[in-house]
């Protein structure tokens, strides 16, 4: 016998697992014996049942209600909705939500993170002080640091792509903003501690577009198009 | 009361052992109480340092395990009416002590002496954490080169995550040629990364191997890194002492020679 159908007892009922490319007679067909079998083991137990797998009209589920009638004695109290589709309604939707408000707010942290130091933020976060080298930090919304920038960055952890992130002196080792990454160029011989003082110190923005990750010096222009 | 201060670096060989062994002789001869004790337990090496392995009879891990008698485990340094050494255990590990064991010791050993001074072994795991478990401040020691400066700051972390905030740095073995060349770091450029206090900058200094050789420690003789030991004891007691020029001689043919 095919697997077009898998019965799976669970601690209220059936899970019925139904494959997504089998033909609907075929599963009609398929359910009707395997429920056929185990009608004696069955019995006349109350139960409920979940269709997992693929999507099902109302009628389609209709028909295999009947069929499950038709085939043995037990009876379904209830049919348990796993519907992908609102199911990702809702999450995308509270998602949305969520990093708006990740992005929007925040908190403050005073001090320096040091080598081996990792702030976590569900919010956008103010750092006030330094991120060395060997430091991390991970917000789902914004970071901004009022010191400079040396460590590893993860902005938009959550997914939002729209996350920026400000440093008075940014020179961080790896930078990320949502599934993006970027590192700061090779060493090739340069002394490491030189390389910041290269660079004029100015504050410098870091943001997504497209694939690409940007560093820019913080203007008025590229502050016009920050989205919180 | 006295104060306990660890020696401590994170990263291994910046100089952890000849500045605990230069920093306490130092205080010693400006007539401190002076205790220091050697932490890294199975890889002593402060009494060699010191020139008194000859002496060791009992250790730390025997006093912290009543084995004998603090005193007796106590190495009188030649020389010195208040000054004395703990050595390490060679045949232990580190686990063979406690963090509370080490506190309840050095706090002991704090109400009798001005300086306990503690000899904290490289790494981060239990031998450091045994080593800081009782101290009251921290120097932090690292040589001007990035990785030994990546550790210090990792250190200072864990430093300040067990409340010991009071911590201070030096910078060892500096050489003024290179930080010209731009070959090497500044001690400016280490404390903009640090972020802590400077206490004391030790040129690179042969006589500081030679010293070390021969079991004696240079602090307050007249070479260029022994006069910068000594200044590092006088700000660790609190006195505000000008840094010293490490340039060098000065001398009126060192500048011809440079001009060329």
């Amino acid at each position: 016998m095919s697997n077009a159908v898998v019965i799976k007892g669970t601690t209220y009922g059936f899970s019925v697992f139904i494959d997504e490319q089998a033909d609907f007679t075929v599963i009609c067909k398929e359910l009707g014996e395997k429920f056929r079998e185990s009608s004696k083991f069955f019995g006349d137990a109350k139960m409920a049942i979940s269709f997992d797998g693929r999507p099902l009209s109302d009628e389609q589920q209709r028909q295999l209600l009947d069929i499950i009638a038709e085939n043995s004695e037990v009876h379904i109290v209830c049919v348990i909705e796993h519907n992908t589709e609102t199911e990702e309604l809702h999450r995308r939707s509270l998602e949305d939500r969520l990093q708006v408000l990740e992005g929007a707010t925040g908190q403050f942290y005073k001090g320096n993170l040091r080598s081996g130091q990792v702030l976590e933020t569900e919010t956008s976060i103010i750092i006030i002080g330094d991120v060395n080298q060997g430091a991390t930090v991970t917000s789902k919304g914004n970071i901004i640091v009022l010191g400079a920038l040396l460590g590893n960055v993860y902005a938009g952890a959550g997914g939002n792509q729209d996350a920026f992130i400000v440093a008075l002196e940014l020179d961080p080792v790896q930078i990320r903003i949502a599934d993006t990454i970027a590192r700061a160029p090779d060493r090739e011989g340069k002394m490491p501690w030189k390389r910041s003082k290269e660079k004029t110190k100015e504050p410098k923005i870091a943001f997504r577009s497209g694939e690409n990750i940007f560093i820019e010096p913080v203007s008025r222009t590229v502050l016009n198009d920050i989205k919180l | 009361m006295g104060e306990v201060i660890v020696v401590t670096s994170g990263k291994g060989g910046v100089g952890k052992t000849t500045t605990t062994a230069n920093v306490g002789t130092g205080l010693a001869k400006l007539e401190k109480k002076v205790v220091l004790i050697d932490t890294d337990i199975g890889l002593r090496n402060l009494d060699v340092v010191m020139g008194l392995e000859n002496r060791i009879v009992y250790n730390l891990v025997d006093v912290i395990e009543g084995t004998c008698k603090i005193n007796q485990a106590f190495i009188k340094v030649k020389g010195y009416n208040n000054f004395y050494l703990l050595p390490s255990a060679q045949t232990r590990d580190k686990t063979a002590i406690t963090p509370e064991q080490m506190k309840k010791l050095t706090d002991q050993l704090k109400e009798e002496f001005d300086y306990v001074i503690i000899d904290c072994p490289a790494g981060i795991e239990q031998g450091f954490h045994n080593a800081i478990a009782g101290a009251d401040r921290a120097l932090v020691v690292t040589t001007p080169e990035v990785s030994a400066v990546r550790d210090a700051d990792r250190i200072i972390g864990l430093l300040e995550a067990n409340e010991i905030r009071r911590t201070h740095l030096i910078v060892n073995r500096l050489r003024m040629d290179m930080v010209k060349r731009g070959d090497m770091m500044s001690s400016e450029d280490v404390v903009e990364i640090l972020a802590i206090p400077l206490i004391g900058v030790v040129p690179d200094d042969e006589n500081i191997v030679i010293s070390t050789n021969q079991g004696t420690p240079l602090v307050g003789n007249n070479t260029l890194a022994g006069k910068a030991y000594m200044n590092i004891c006088r700000r660790v007691d609190g006195e505000e002492v000008p840094f010293l020029d490490l340039t060098g001689k000065g001398g009126i043919f060192s500048r011809l020679f440079k001009k060329n």
